[in-house]
């Protein structure tokens, strides 16, 4: 069930406002966010879970040796120094709190991701199809239900529920969602091209049956939600080589600290088990290692908060290397609608003339363009001060290229190509 | 002391003159263009090639690079312990010496191959003329010539060239670079005195009417290759302290010339070959500014002398223990750091009696090994560090860290990690062990702080390949013969192996075009942010031990003296004044001292 969101213009609210300030993404809950964080802080001291991260578990593992000293001073040959296991208990206590806080990090990353994705799921449409049952009768069920092989029916003015294959009847699709054509493509069944049918596109004429061809769940909104949710999360080639890295600098640190100790006995000064751990790891790369996780999930978090559909962590990373962005006329993911941003008023016209004349051109016109100049113009305070009833809307054609609407008090009001605009003038 | 500062500004001032003159002259020959030397040299090459059956434009991949280095090596390393081993029978042995214990062979063998020279054993009475001239001395071309083809691999593959053939690349780099300088400045020794004989040590009389033995030999020839391929073994054991081996100021800075020339002008090539002569200048300068500050704190600490003696004397003088009187405080500290720096290992005075500071600083420079660094071995490290930096710095900015249009990946950062992880393995653990069993093995002079240096040193001037010796162990014994075998085999080919390879993966990767986001390597700030990569990853790994040695040390003197000065009575005894043996080093020639 592919249903990218956008099926039509028709059927979303347009946004309003400048282009700037505008936020698809909707907003993400972050109530008891850092109360689960804490819990899951200490749910993540599993060792289970601290074994994924080297550089964090060597860590851990140094706060037992430390807290095991705190009890016995004396368990690894006796030490000198006053009060052993207060020093000792110190350093077990910024060691956990190392360990706890890493975790935190990462818990407060992840929790941020699944708000996130909550929050995607929300926009999720969920369509009604008519499933074809093995009786043959229909059934309306959920988009979200569908599998793998059903086969379902669409009519006119549907959305086609999931990425499919037409296998019955002939029908015009709107594909405007997904490819930017926004003339209607012809599907049939038998060719190639003009079988598969993609989920959240609209059919405008006649019937089709299709038999789906993916799985719920397998959707590119379902794969940003695992994303975000750092659910799927692959490691990225730059974070693999950096792990590399970090597991290196934490062996040789490893080695200088096993061999610090006999060392230091030959020159009678023998270093505690607590000051070696504490040496440790202040030399291994602590702070890089424990927030390496939660930087990368904090990344996806970040990347969709921009609106910008990542569809893998490298991707992420490329983001990055981009250095020209090279954008097809229309683009694939654009709703493929030209929409009224802004008048310009030109020969000392005001603005509200000019919101008000073009309100009056296009109050007939129903495309997505005519629409969204409507829109602008009574949001800059226009209004329709003539009967419609007595008006009469004159549709655009390739011939004139104008469209507009005829006043009942005989004005004419035009919109349109630039030259023809100039010789409805030149007439008038 | 402005006659000793002078005499090292002078030194450097010639070695940043001669630099560029000599990487461009070096690029030429690896980069198959025409040199002077041409005609000359074009025949006698032929003849090798034809003789050893080399087609000579054939390119290897990086381990076929490496596997025909490590054979070659194999067949030299063998070639020489046969004939150490069987010098009693063979000519040029006026001294009738037999061979040395079978490990002490296989030591200086390995040691030798290796490019590393540590010596536990003194020249004069252990090996043949023939040996030395025959056996050391020609590891000595093909170790330096090992060590160069390297590092022009390790270029040709940065800037994406093949990386050439290994049996060409040696063969240059003897018949084209070593061979002909060496040729001038044994020359010039000769002029200033160094002899080149094969006549046996001559008898003389003294007023006392005693006999005594003078050594002498083919040294001028030695010498100058011991120099220039920062090889570092001497013909006699107390190496270049001895006035046959540098007899004057003029020999010794010939000689400090020799040890730095090969190394720094190594940077410019790549500067040459990578057509970024800005970026070499930039590395030039920051490795020359490191090079500055560790002989600044070395000459300031040997001016400045021993606070303890000079208290307890009344006077002020600068610490000459260990040193010629010929060369002085200065000369002596310059030399110290440069031979660290370049991994040679000669020494003009004893390292162990240089004051803390230059331990620090000869400790500091072999733990780096980029202070110039080893023959061509050094100028691969430097890039290597070049390389994590790049990583480093492009992760930060969000950018896939390039370095010269190639991504640097994975198996790139795999293969700079294992470079920088056997160092610190081959000198740690060893050191940790000999100083684990003080009684059985180490064979300490000096106990405390001190001795802590003198071991680690001798560790890692075999894992650096440098061949210096700190002295003050008793090191020809089995233990130490095989322990540092280990350290040297490990600290030089499997980094050698990593560089090819890495070189190799670089020179695969298809080039990605420059563009206004791309980091810029050749900049005065991404250089500084190298300089601090280098110190951090360079010395953090080592500087516990740097603590527990030349750091505590210096704390250490530093406490007695303000005790001596107060009159209290001094607890603790310094190492520095427990060597009366050191002084007599120099009087006895047959006493070792790159050991």
């Amino acid at each position: 069930m592919n249903s990218a969101n956008p099926a039509s213009p028709r059927s979303t609210p347009q946004p309003g406002g400048p282009r700037s300030s505008r936020k698809h993404t909707p907003k993400v809950n972050t109530q008891g966010l850092y109360q689960r964080a804490i819990k899951d802080a200490f749910v993540k001291l599993n060792p289970k879970q601290m074994s994924k991260n080297p550089v964090m578990f060597l860590v851990w593992v140094g706060t037992i040796i430390t807290f095991l000293v705190t009890i016995e001073p004396n368990l690894f040959g006796s030490t000198q120094g006053q009060n052993p296991r207060v020093f000792n208990g110190l350093i077990t206590l910024i060691l956990f709190s190392t360990v706890v806080f890493a975790n935190f990090a990462e818990a407060v990353a992840e929790g941020r991701g699944k708000a996130q994705a909550d929050a995607l799921r929300s926009t999720k449409s969920d369509t009604i199809a008519r499933k074809i049952l093995p009786d043959g009768a229909t059934a309306e069920v959920s988009s979200t239900t569908l599998h793998q092989g059903d086969q379902v029916k669409v009519i006119a003015g549907d959305i086609i529920p999931a990425d499919g294959e037409v296998i019955a009847g002939v029908a015009s699709v709107d594909e405007s969602a997904i490819t930017g054509e926004s003339a209607p493509v012809l599907k049939e069944t038998g060719s190639d091209v003009a079988s598969s049918v993609t989920g959240g596109t609209r059919i405008i004429s006649d019937e089709l049956t299709i038999r789906i061809t993916s799985d719920p769940g397998k959707g590119f909104i379902d794969r940003m939600i695992a994303l975000v949710e750092g659910a799927e999360r692959a490691k990225t080639p730059n974070e693999i080589a950096l792990t590399v890295l970090l597991a290196v600098l934490t062996l040789v640190f490893l080695f200088v600290i096993a061999t610090l100790s006999p060392i230091a006995n030959y020159v009678n000064s023998p270093v505690s088990v607590a000051v070696l751990i504490a040496l440790l790891v202040a030399l291994i790369p602590t702070s890089i290692g424990g927030l390496l996780s939660a930087i990368g999930i904090a990344c996806m978090d970040r990347v969709s908060q921009f609106n910008v559909i990542a569809t893998s962590g490298r991707a992420v990373e490329v983001c990055g290397d981009v250095n020209t962005l090279v954008l097809d006329k229309t683009g694939t993911i654009t709703l493929g609608n030209r929409l009224a941003e802004e008048f310009i008023p030109v020969n000392g016209h005001s603005m509200e003339d000019i919101a008000n004349v073009a309100l009056a051109a296009s109050v007939f016109d129903d495309t997505p363009e005519g629409k969204s100049i409507v829109r602008l113009a009574e949001k800059l305070g226009a209004s329709v001060d003539f009967d419609r009833t007595g008006a009469e809307g004159i549709e655009f054609s390739a011939k004139t290229r104008m469209s507009g609407t005829n006043l009942p008090n005989g004005r004419e009001v035009r919109k349109g190509a630039v030259d023809a605009i100039k010789g409805f003038v030149a007439i008038a | 002391m402005l006659q000793g500062f002078f005499q090292i500004a002078l030194t450097l001032l010639i070695l940043v003159a001669i630099a560029p003159l000599f990487g461009r002259y070096i690029a030429r020959v690896f980069l198959g263009e025409k040199t002077l030397l041409e005609p000359i040299i074009m025949p006698v090459e032929g003849a090798i090639y034809a003789l050893a059956g080399i087609r000579a434009k054939e390119d290897m991949t990086g381990w076929q690079y490496a596997q025909a280095l490590l054979y070659t090596n194999l067949v030299m390393g063998i070639f020489g312990y046969l004939l150490i081993m069987f010098q009693g029978v063979l000519p040029l042995n006026p001294t009738k010496l037999n061979a040395p214990t079978w490990h002490l062979g296989l030591h200086t063998i390995i040691s030798f191959l290796t490019n590393t020279d540590q010596q536990h054993y003194s020249g004069e009475t252990t090996i043949s003329y023939l040996t030395q001239i025959a056996g050391l001395a020609f590891l000595m071309f093909t170790s330096a010539a090992t060590g160069l083809a390297v590092g022009i691999a390790f270029i040709r593959g940065l800037t994406g060239r093949p990386l050439g053939n290994y049996y060409v690349d040696l063969t240059r780099s003897i018949t084209r670079i070593l061979l002909p300088i060496s040729i001038i400045s044994a020359l010039l020794l000769l002029i200033l005195g160094v002899p080149q004989t094969f006549a046996p040590p001559a008898t003389v009389t003294t007023l006392e009417g005693a006999t005594q033995y003078i050594a002498r030999g083919p040294i001028a020839a030695f010498e100058s290759i011991k120099l220039l391929g920062e090889n570092g073994g001497g013909f006699f054991g107390v190496n270049s302290a001895h006035p046959f081996e540098n007899p004057n100021g003029g020999t010794n800075l010939i000689e400090t010339l020799a040890m730095l020339c090969i190394p720094a002008a190594l940077i410019y090539t790549y500067g040459v070959f990578a057509n970024n002569k800005k970026q070499a200048w930039l590395l030039f300068w920051m490795v020359f500014t490191i090079f500055i500050i560790l002989v600044g704190v070395t000459a300031i600490g040997e001016y400045q002398g021993n606070e303890i003696i000079n208290s307890i004397l009344g006077v002020e003088q600068s610490n000459l223990e260990g040193k010629e009187v010929r060369f002085g405080w200065a000369e002596t500290a310059l030399w110290a750091v440069a031979t660290t720096g370049t991994m040679c290992g000669a020494v003009n005075g004893m390292h162990d009696s240089l004051m803390p500071t230059g331990g620090f600083s000869t400790l500091f420079n072999l733990f780096l090994q980029i202070v110039w660094g080893g023959q061509g071995t050094g100028t691969a490290y430097l890039f290597i560090y070049l390389i994590l930096t790049v990583f480093l710095t492009g992760l930060m900015v969000g950018r896939t860290p390039e370095f010269l249009s190639r991504k640097i990946e994975k198996r790139e950062i795999v293969l700079a990690s294992v470079v920088l992880l056997v160092h610190p393995i081959f000198v740690l653990i060893p050191s940790a062990i000999a100083l684990a069993f003080p009684d059985t093995l180490a064979g300490i002079s000096n106990p405390g702080f001190h001795g802590v240096s003198q071991v680690v040193y001798e560790y890692t001037s075999a894992a650096a390949n440098n061949g210096s010796g700190f002295e003050g162990l008793d090191d020809n014994t089995l233990w130490w013969n095989l322990s540092t075998i280990v350290s040297l085999l490990g600290g030089r080919y499997i980094p050698i192996i990593a560089i090819l390879l890495l070189a190799d993966s670089m020179a695969q990767k298809q080039p990605v075009p420059e563009t206004a986001g791309t980091l810029r390597t050749d900049s005065l700030l991404f250089t500084g942010v190298t300089a601090g990569v280098i110190l951090i990853l360079g010395v953090l790994t080592f500087f516990p031990v740097l603590a527990l040695g030349p750091l505590a040390e210096a704390f250490q003197i530093n406490s007695s003296q303000q005790s001596v000065v107060s009159n209290q009575p001094v607890e603790l005894l310094i190492s520095k004044t427990q060597q009366p043996d050191k002084d007599l080093h120099l009087l006895q020639p047959n006493l070792k001292a790159n050991s």
